[in-house]
């Protein structure tokens, strides 16, 4: 069975999150300080301006490839599933986050806590939804 | 709605042939569902809505129950 529209938008997104953010947290963590830093704001827009362009661009490029966009029942299905795993890490990284609030001075790590926890929500529910996808639903 | 667990079984394959060999894009365009729908259906792997369900049938001209078996468990 080939790859349908959604599921190659999610593998855009999926490779949009791994790579940006990727590149922010490797350059970012290595050199931690007690609160965020301008610089490491910039990179961190930088990312996010980087992966809704790659967004933009990949969507444009997928919608005249395939041609066909709609969604259904099963779609919509399989996105809430995704989301309700999402949310479950999403919970998860909140509290640890402000464990680390309490536990650490200044805001980095509380800061990364909660943005790591916020890609890996994103990479469960991208990552539900592409299993779903190939399992049937 | 949700994930076939094996008990919906349905006739979507024989009737497809019978309608002419009709193809799954065909019959999702004429359903209102994508294709990958219809084939997720046919393979029992997903189990639609009581909505797509009547489509399907309306589709075929045949009662719902000539699409869709319940079986025992």
């Amino acid at each position: 069975m080939g790859y349908s529209f959604q599921e190659k938008s999610l593998w855009l997104m999926a490779v949009g999150l791994v790579g940006w953010f990727g590149f922010y947290f490797g350059t970012v963590l290595p050199t931690e300080t007690a609160n965020v830093m301008p610089h490491q704001m910039a990179l961190f827009v930088l990312a996010i301006v980087m992966l809704v362009i790659m967004q933009i661009v990949g969507h444009i490029v997928l919608a005249i490839v395939d041609r066909r966009s709609e969604t259904d029942e099963r779609d919509r299905l399989i996105e809430l599933k995704g989301t309700r795993n999402a949310a479950h890490v999403l919970a998860t990284g909140v509290l640890l986050a402000l464990s680390a609030a309490l536990m650490t001075d200044g805001n980095f790590v509380f800061t990364h806590v909660l943005l790591g926890a916020w890609v890996l929500a994103q990479l469960v529910q991208i990552g539900s939804q592409l299993f779903l996808y190939r399992r049937g639903a | 709605m949700g994930k076939g667990g094996g008990l919906i079984t349905n006739e979507i394959r024989a009737l497809r042939f019978h309608q002419g060999e009709m193809t799954q894009r065909e019959l999702a365009d004429r359903v209102g569902v994508t294709r990958q729908t219809v084939n997720a259906i046919e393979g029992n792997k997903y189990s639609p809505s009581l909505e797509v369900a009547y489509r399907i049938a309306r589709v075929f001209d045949v009662p719902l129950e000539k699409v869709f078996q319940y079986g025992e468990e």
